[in-house]
């Protein structure tokens, strides 16, 4: 299991790097922390990089560094790097650039498999979506962005399932909200709600819902499915049936003390483009976080 | 879906979702070329026009690399029979293209050398521990050595010293929060005014001084400082003390950061022979654009300072090759090429022609307002796009506004470095931003006012001074 996790800055990407440890250490994951830094615009990408070697010569550090180590910074006070790691501190040395926009800083884990720390230069989406392609991560952990744009973006072009810790509260107790239905991604939401159940200890509310007054066997059939896996690995839940618009109940279900699990729509891409998914509009829509499994 | 994969599918999108940008302006210019050619122009006059608006359409939006817009343009201006392939050519290149390569260039030359160090001590020297005369003596100096050496390459040896006493004043940035806004913006600003100072303080006025050529004008190195450089002079004080005013520092004597400071520069190594010798080099480039300049061009001596640089081995060719900004330096040769034919195809005379008729009114009745509309176009335009660019394409332009060609021209240049409202319209607003250090709101917060006064100033400056010296 590989987990990339996005940050941006000590400010508000806490959460999500919080979050994002906490299942990847449940998960003995290769985990990578990566941070997307603004790049120049193209009429002067080369003079800032000019200046950015004064600043080097002056002890400065980029533009990124900062977030890097601040990530490290996380990662000793946790134990999640070792010993030796810690004591030697972070420092731009140990941060080896690979092309042009990407440098990377590998560290030995503890809990979870190898940690790196990596810096990107550029278009986030674009920049995400080729760190996705090129380490062919599992799940993508991404703060909430209050531009819709972006979580659009992000979740119809990143190749990996993606994680949006949405107004993440570490003292309030969350439920797992599985939303299961008879589509293709189901079954790969349940093995992922499992796993974050037991990441969290939680409790797992396992959610269908059908649009007509009548739950077919493909419906009924997912949700005892889901059940008997729970069941098996021993987490506590519970079945609920409703009836209506899928997106409005998921969020009504949801409220902001749930985690929500779904399968990523399978519409057609370009009708996705153009009319937008159920998992898109729940993510706008809930005030919680919410795995979408691809 | 006829035979495409999710997969394939979701990489269109993507790129469309990416060059959303590409497909708008493609759409326009189909659009444009499809309407009747406004009445007054030739058909390659309107050809131009939707190259030019085409081509700035995708010089903001940055869809697609800045080379490409740059061959766009060039192969574009062929196809639509604007002129043929080796005239083409030769519009795109001309002395103005030979100095923004010699500058840039010069500009990786210099930076190399490291003297910041000598230059932080400098200015500590002279302004003493008072946050105020700090900020005077950062701006005046930033503003008087980009006159000569370009805004970029000061503000890249600029920034470190200004962080560095932004550093050791306080290590926790929300505490210095004014100080680091008041300080960097007067490595920018200081940077901006300074560099209308002389021809060889932009690729813009060297431009100007081109289209001043086709004009039958001209006006040398020394004239040109003659006639701009006190507005610099007199730019420096009014726009230290609007810093100060708009982002209070938080310490009115930094004592204990000049002091740190100059310890540091003292444990950096002594000004060697080797420097004084790369000094030296550069006061010959500068004494060749005075002296010179109108023999042999503003871009052949700088041309010749780099070869000098070369031949001494104070820069390898892989730093220069690697640092120097190629599509640029394509990218204004395309937009001189454009400039060039706006002009031959009566395009340029054409639009001011639209906006005489269009501000009629305005230019009867009050006095000064062909300067206030060119420096309003200009500013705008140059906050947008980059300030080479648009004296690039607005030149031809302005130029046929009245009939002083050369107080519009002059106007058309020094309003091109108002570039103060956003981080991303002048090389010396994005290094300074890139130090996030400061943001940008602080541009549009400092931006306006500073925009106001220098244009306030530069009306007032240009039917005052430049009536009297004339």
């Amino acid at each position: 299991m590989k987990i990339l996790i996005a940050v941006a800055s000590k400010e508000y990407s806490g959460p999500t790097l919080r979050v994002g440890m906490q299942i990847a250490k449940a998960l003995n994951a290769s985990t990578t922390i990566v941070d997307v830094a603004e790049k120049a615009n193209k009429f002067n990408s080369k003079v800032v990089g000019l200046a950015q070697e004064r600043m080097d010569s002056w002890e400065f550090d980029r533009p990124g560094i900062n977030v890097l180590e601040w990530a490290f910074n996380f990662l000793a006070e946790n134990d999640y790097i070792t010993p030796t790691m810690v004591e030697a501190g972070f420092s731009t040395n140990m941060l080896v650039e690979i092309g042009e926009n990407r440098s990377e800083v590998f560290l030995k884990g503890t809990v979870c498999k190898d940690v790196q720390l990596i810096l990107r230069n550029g278009d986030i989406i674009a920049e995400l979506r080729e760190e996705v392609k090129q380490g062919h991560y599992d799940v993508t952990i991404i703060g909430g962005s209050g531009k819709r744009r972006m979580a659009h973006d992000l979740i119809q072009y990143i190749d990996s399932s993606i994680f949006v810790v949405n107004q993440f509260d570490p003292n309030q107790k969350y439920r797992l909200l599985l939303a299961v239905d008879d589509s293709t991604g189901t079954k790969g939401a349940v093995k992922f709600g499992v796993r974050v159940a037991q990441a969290f200890k939680i409790d797992v509310d396992i959610l269908t819902v059908s649009k007509v007054d009548r739950f077919g066997d493909g419906y009924k059939g997912a949700a005892e499915r889901a059940g008997k896996f729970m069941r098996r690995t021993g987490i506590q839940y519970q079945n609920i049936y409703r009836v209506g618009d899928p997106s409005e109940i998921i969020k009504n279900e949801a409220g902001d003390n749930h985690i929500v699990i779904m399968g990523a729509s399978t519409k057609n891409p370009l009708m996705k483009f153009f009319k937008g998914s159920k998992p898109l509009k729940v993510m706008e829509d809930c005030p919680c976080p919410i795995l979408i499994v691809k | 879906m006829l035979g495409f994969s999710r997969s394939s599918l979701t990489n269109f999108l993507f790129w469309v979702t990416q060059k959303k940008w590409f497909l708008i302006t493609i759409a326009v210019g189909i659009i444009l070329v499809l309407l009747p050619t406004p009445s007054g122009l030739t058909v390659e006059g309107y050809r131009i026009i939707i190259i030019v608006i085409t081509a700035l359409m995708m010089i903001i939006t940055e869809p697609i690399p800045l080379p490409a817009v740059a061959i766009y343009i060039l192969v574009f201006e062929v196809i639509l029979g604007i002129n043929d392939a080796d005239g083409i050519a030769r519009s795109f290149m001309n002395d103005a293209v030979f100095f923004i390569m010699g500058s840039l260039m010069l500009s990786v030359a210099i930076i190399k050398q490291g003297w910041d160090k000598q230059i932080a001590l400098g200015i500590i020297t002279l302004t003493g521990n008072k946050t105020k005369n700090i900020v005077f003596g950062f701006t005046a100096i930033s503003a008087i050595l980009s006159s000569f050496i370009g805004e970029h390459t000061v503000a890249a040896i600029m920034l470190p010293i200004g962080m560095t006493l932004i550093r050791f004043t306080s290590e926790d940035k929300d505490k210095v929060k004014g100080l680091s806004a008041v300080l960097l913006f007067s490595i920018a600003y200081g940077s901006l005014i300074g560099s209308i100072g002389t021809p060889s303080g932009g690729g813009r006025n060297v431009i100007m001084m081109s289209y001043f050529h086709d004009f039958g004008l001209s006006i040398s190195y020394l004239e040109w400082m003659i006639k701009v450089y006190p507005l610099v002079i007199v730019q420096i004080p009014i726009i230290s003390w609007v810093l100060i005013k708009s982002f209070t520092p938080e310490y009115n004597r930094l004592d204990t950061g000049v002091r740190k400071l100059v310890v540091q520069v003292a444990k950096s190594p002594n000004m060697t022979g080797r420097n004084t010798v790369a000094a030296f080099i550069f006061l010959l480039v500068f004494l060749g654009w005075v002296f010179l300049s109108e023999t042999y061009g503003l871009g052949t001596i700088a041309l010749f300072g780099v070869f000098l640089y070369l031949v001494a081995g104070f820069v390898k060719w892989e730093d220069l090759s690697k640092n120097t900004h190629w599509g640029v330096i394509l990218l204004f040769g395309a937009t001189i090429s454009l400039g060039s034919n706006i002009n031959d195809t009566g395009a340029a005379l054409w639009l001011a022609n639209q906006v005489v008729n269009l501000f009629e009114t305005i230019m009867n009745s009050f006095p000064f307002a062909v300067d206030i509309i060119i420096i309003v176009m200009t500013t705008t335009m140059a906050n947008v796009l980059s300030s080479s660019a648009t004296v690039a394409v607005l030149g031809p332009i302005t130029l046929n506004l009245g009939e002083n060609a050369m107080h519009l021209g002059l106007v058309t240049a020094i309003a091109s470095a108002f570039g103060y409202f956003t981080a991303v319209a002048a090389p010396a607003c994005t290094i300074v931003y890139s130090s996030g250090l400061v943001g940008a709101k602080d541009f549009l917060k400092v931006g306006w006012r500073v925009g106001v006064i220098s244009m306030i100033l530069l009306v007032f400056y240009a039917n005052t001074y430049w009536l009297i010296i004339n």
